[in-house]
């Protein structure tokens, strides 16, 4: 078993404004590895494949369990999760990169904040703040239950928008993430409150209209959200709300 | 995350930017652009592969559509409201949509993807083609508006050149793949068909449509080419009066028809 060796190549890059180069590691093959855990090893012993010392590679993990989102990264040229890509289903050697539409901070760390800020521009969250007991809430049926947990499963992990041939600096498109939040909490019997106001957020320029339908994204999701659904449920929604709009005016 | 230190008033300096949140105009200008293509220009389209498809009658009967297209009501006023200026406004706003997309197909190759790249190759296919065949057909060489029962003689005339006969042929499968995709991305950006089997099922049906108009369209083109109708000896005269009687062989048995 020992002698068995995996072999990875990982793009390596100090800071943003370093250039980037690949370095080569061959591991100890044990069973059940995926790709953190073979990154961990690295960093017990940070040598590359022709000896010399390096440093330990730098990348974001947390849950390891495919659930919290942080390890999104492409492998073999894919953007997925590293957590949940196991050594042996990957063609050696395989090939580790960082997201390219985001900001890179460190290696295989990359700043995924322009997420969190979409989904703050959708207001994409329950208004109630605690400040004092309002009683119980709406009730929420099964069927709309099941309806919205497939979209609550999202992990804001961005394969979706990094797999996104529309997701790029010229458009600035919000992707698929935030348009399936909106259609979550739009669908919440409070959150609701906000639908117009996140409807309205999402005709704006980013907004839903960038989208080419290239489908990646449902492809991409490592949660399997019905994206592409959320896509053509709101582009009616928000058509229909500008056209409300425009009438009222 | 380098975001954790400051969730107050995060900026984001590098990357893609933010959503705009009920911002700015490019809803209207996309949605705009996605509606001309279903109405007027796929309207358009049908009508146009349908009035080819009369010169499989001969000369006289093309002549006949062309003539009778001429005789709608404020023609000019239609032609550049439902045809030209749509057709323009979609061309170019599509070759802008096609510059900001990033494709890639090398990575991620899943058939959605390659239908994406695809509709854009078809566009700008159809976007030059369309643009020589206006300015060779309508604005250069003998006037059909003034001379509809020309229409033949003058189409033919332009396929008589195998290359130009090649591009005919291209275009004519691009176009008819752009437009019977076209309708599918609207009814699913629209909303029209949010469900997957749904979308799925109605790919099928714009895959049928797509080739049927495609073949409607070669057929067209058939007529043209395919021998049954004499060539022409030269093309029409860029300036001919009313009473001027068309040179070349074909183009005159075109007016006896006429006449007869």
């Amino acid at each position: 078993m020992a002698d068995k060796k995996l072999q990875l190549e990982i793009k390596r890059q100090a800071s943003p404004d370093d250039p980037a180069e690949w370095e080569r590691f061959e591991l100890d093959w044990r069973p059940g590895m995926n790709l953190v855990s073979a990154m961990m090893d690295i960093a017990a012993n940070p040598v590359t494949a022709d000896g010399r010392p390096t440093t330990p590679v730098t990348y974001d993990s947390n849950c390891l369990e495919e659930i919290c989102g942080s390890c999104a990264m492409r492998i073999n040229g894919k953007a997925r999760m590293a957590c949940s890509a196991l050594i042996d289903n990957l063609e050696q050697p395989i090939r580790v990169e960082p997201l390219s539409k985001f900001p890179l901070v460190r290696d295989l760390q990359v700043d995924r904040s322009v997420l969190f800020e979409n989904l703050k521009a959708v207001k994409a969250w329950v208004p109630v703040d605690g400040t004092y007991d309002l009683g119980e809430g709406p009730r929420v049926y099964p069927q709309q239950q099941e309806a919205n947990y497939p979209l609550s499963n999202c992990i804001s992990c961005t394969c979706c928008m990094e797999v996104c041939p529309q997701f790029n600096e010229s458009t600035g498109f919000v992707g698929a993430a935030t348009i399936a939040q909106v259609k979550l909490f739009n669908n919440h019997p409070t959150g609701k409150v906000f639908k117009e106001e996140r409807l309205r957020a999402l005709a704006g320029d980013g907004g839903i209209q960038e989208c080419g339908f290239a489908q990646n994204c449902v492809e991409a999701c490592p949660k399997q959200l019905p994206l592409t659904e959320a896509i053509s449920d709101l582009g009616r929604e928000v058509a229909v709300q500008k056209v409300k709009d425009f009438l009222r005016k | 995350m380098a975001t954790a230190q400051n969730t107050t008033a995060h900026v984001v300096r590098r990357g893609v930017q933010p959503l705009r949140a009920a911002e700015g105009t490019t809803f209207l200008w996309r949605k705009l652009h996605s509606l001309l293509g279903i109405i007027p220009l796929g309207a358009f389209l049908l009508e146009h592969l349908l009035s080819n498809f009369e010169a499989l009658k001969g000369p006289a009967a093309y002549g006949a559509q062309v003539h009778f297209l001429n005789s709608l009501p404020l023609v000019r006023v239609l032609e550049w409201v439902f045809i030209f200026i749509p057709l323009a406004y979609h061309g170019l706003y599509g070759v802008y949509i096609w510059l900001r997309g990033k494709s890639n197909i090398v990575y991620y190759p899943w058939a959605g993807n390659w239908m994406y790249t695809a509709q854009r190759y078809t566009g700008v296919i159809a976007f030059f083609y369309i643009a020589q065949h206006v300015i060779r057909q309508r604005f250069m060489g003998v006037s059909l508006p003034e001379h509809p029962y020309m229409a033949f003689a003058k189409v033919q005339h332009e396929l008589a050149n195998p290359w130009m006969l090649a591009v005919y042929i291209i275009a004519m499968i691009a176009i008819c793949w752009h437009f019977a995709y076209g309708i599918w991305l609207f009814a699913a950006k629209w909303g029209i068909l949010p469900g997957k089997q749904a979308r799925k099922r109605f790919g099928y049906v714009c895959a049928a449509l797509g080739v049927a108009l495609a073949v409607l369209g070669l057929a067209g083109i058939w007529a043209f080419v395919g021998g049954r109708y004499p060539q022409a000896a030269e093309n029409p005269p860029a300036a001919v009066s009313q009473t001027a009687v068309p040179a070349g062989p074909a183009a005159l048995a075109t007016v006896r028809t006429m006449l007869s």
